[in-house]
């Protein structure tokens, strides 16, 4: 079962496309980064299937199903701000949408301890700090426990130890079985958190995914020897690697993901008389990536 | 729709604004009636010219549902106001969306709406019916539901302004600006209607043509034109030249708006982006 598929979806706003005929799916269980630089489409793309933005063409189904109301009461949603009523406090804004969510009031205690929230608990919504403000949106959507938990840019604003804190609840309901879909335009939040990811680029999907096949497609070795010519040489003769590149003082091997074999190409080296000093296994930067797939 | 009312009560039950509005209404109407109340009876009775028109007094039986309902009508700002601010806090703190995700349908958040405008202006007309009631018996004549028919002309126009102030609010959506074209309309809308009144006593005037108060068949004035003050004896005299009140179209006319106004706003909500 998909827990979204997105078919062709297109929106204009005037003469901009802020989507361009974008197709993909969620599977369950996973934890989806929707990954672009700002301005590329990913709030546009979660406010359509949140039905408060409307599609120019295109379709998308929620549980394998056309979406309603229900469907959405089902996910745990925090879309761009955390919108709450300045003037009622954080219980009170909570019993508001427990109520929408048709749940229980009973979670409210757990999920202001779940963010830390539990002292401010009974303070205007208009008092609290930005990054306390977000975690009360990130609170509101742990309401009723749901199983898919969509969060646009849930770090926005937090500071350090809110971000740690919050990768690690991510983590951690995943863990729990749930599937995630974060949109972010930070590479190694995606890198950290992220089973799946699609990357967009003015609209466009550009990538869709494992983040291991989308983001790091090659293992790259790194060699250094003191007698960097002969090194040059005899790796030269070596099979089984698809490039080779000279990056300073090193030379880099580039494998296909999961077939380097650092032993046999240390073995090689020294069989024919070149004594490795410097050897190091690196996935291809997630930035370097990035770049190369959004430019 | 129960459900959702519920929800709507926990939005708006701790909004202060609320609270001091809705109070100001309550205690507007009382003050404005006993205004009328007290000029009539202590003043108006004892000013000669008074006398030589005869006895008039508005909070009699019949007459103090008319009189109570013509001067409420008056403070009828106060709840639209209310209204503007319950839906334009909606946009300014996004809860509009945030509803939307966390599950009710667009269909159901304009409804609580609308529906709230309702409730608001039956409530005003029961507070409406409260003091009538209270001048009636204090009139000291013996209780009689003959006008009462005013208090319905009264919630008639009591859901016409929450209507143009929920309509105004959905196509605005940010507070000052809309609470200022809603005075702006209103007073555009009175100007209009002063002159289309003069027109039709023109028309009868010069060519016998009787079209009513042309003025009544604007949005707003429709409503309005429903409500009047008692006929006095000065009215009475006054009669000879006006055109003739054609309730019946009038209410047809305000009805035919409130179905716009909530289509209107309606169609905005389900059909645009948020």
């Amino acid at each position: 079962m998909s827990i979204l598929s997105v078919e062709n979806l297109c929106k204009n706003y005037g003469a901009v496309q802020a989507l361009k005929g974008v197709t993909f799916s969620v599977p369950t269980g996973s934890v989806f980064g929707i990954l672009g630089p700002n301005g590329s489409g990913k709030t546009t793309m979660l406010g359509i299937i949140m039905d408060i933005l409307k599609p120019t063409t295109g379709s998308y189904t929620l549980f394998d199903a056309l979406p309603d109301e229900n469907s959405r009461r089902k996910i745990g949603t925090f879309l761009e701000t955390p919108n709450f009523y300045h003037y009622l406090s954080a219980v009170r804004n909570l019993k508001i949408t427990a109520a929408i969510k048709e749940r229980g009031e009973e979670d409210i205690p757990k999920v202001l301890e779940m963010v830390n929230l539990t002292e401010r608990k009974d303070s205007r919504f208009s008092t609290y700090s930005l990054g306390m403000k977000q975690r009360l949106a990130i609170a509101s959507c742990l309401l009723g426990n749901p199983d898919v938990l969509i969060f646009d840019e849930p770090t926005n604003g937090l500071d350090p130890v809110g971000i740690a804190e919050i990768r690690e609840l991510i983590k951690q309901l995943h863990q729990q079985g749930k599937t995630i879909i974060m949109a972010s335009h930070l590479l190694d939040e995606v890198e950290k958190v992220c089973t799946h990811v699609a990357i967009l680029k003015k609209g466009k999907l550009v990538a869709t995914g494992d983040v291991n096949e989308i983001l790091a497609n090659d293992d790259i070795v790194e060699l250094g020897a003191a007698d960097m010519e002969k090194l040059k040489v005899i790796i030269g003769q070596l099979n089984g690697y698809s490039n080779i590149k000279e990056q300073g003082n090193l030379v880099q091997l580039f494998y296909p993901v999961g077939t380097t074999n650092l032993e046999n190409i240390n073995r090689y080296c020294f069989d024919n008389g070149v004594v490795l000093n410097y050897m190091q296994l690196k996935k291809k930067s997630l930035e370097s990536k990035f770049f190369e797939l959004t430019n | 729709m129960i459900k959702l009312l519920k929800i709507e009560w926990l939005k708006i039950k701790n909004y202060n604004a609320f609270i001091i509005l809705s109070s100001f209404f309550a205690l507007g109407v009382v003050a404005i009636n006993y205004v009328i109340y007290s000029v009539n009876k202590n003043m108006f009775s004892e000013v000669s010219a008074a006398k030589m028109i005869g006895k008039f007094s508005p909070y009699d039986f019949d007459k103090t549902w008319q009189t109570t309902s013509y001067a409420a009508g008056w403070i009828l700002l106060l709840p639209a106001l209310l209204i503007i601010m319950l839906m334009t806090n909606e946009f300014t703190y996004r809860t509009h969306r945030q509803n939307i995700i966390d599950g009710w349908g667009r269909k159901q958040f304009i409804e609580v709406k609308m529906m709230t405008a309702l409730i608001a202006a039956l409530l005003s007309t029961l507070i409406v019916i409260a003091t009538a009631l209270i001048f009636g018996l204090a009139s000291c004549t013996s209780f009689s539901l003959d006008g009462f028919s005013h208090t319905g002309f009264f919630f008639l126009k009591a859901l016409t302004y929450n209507m143009v102030a929920l309509l105004i609010s959905v196509l605005i959506r940010r507070t000052g600006f809309a609470t200022g074209v809603f005075f702006i309309y209103m007073g555009f809308e009175n100007f209009v209607s002063q002159l289309l009144d003069v027109w039709s006593i023109k028309l009868r005037k010069d060519d016998g043509l009787d079209l009513g108060s042309m003025g009544d068949y604007l949005p707003m004035n429709a409503a309005d034109g429903l409500l009047t003050f008692p006929d006095n004896p000065l009215k009475g005299l006054a009669r000879g030249v006006m055109p003739t009140d054609y309730t019946s179209i009038v209410m047809v006319l305000c009805a035919a708006y409130l179905v716009l106004f909530c289509w209107w706003s309606y169609n905005r909500i389900i059909k645009t982006d948020l």
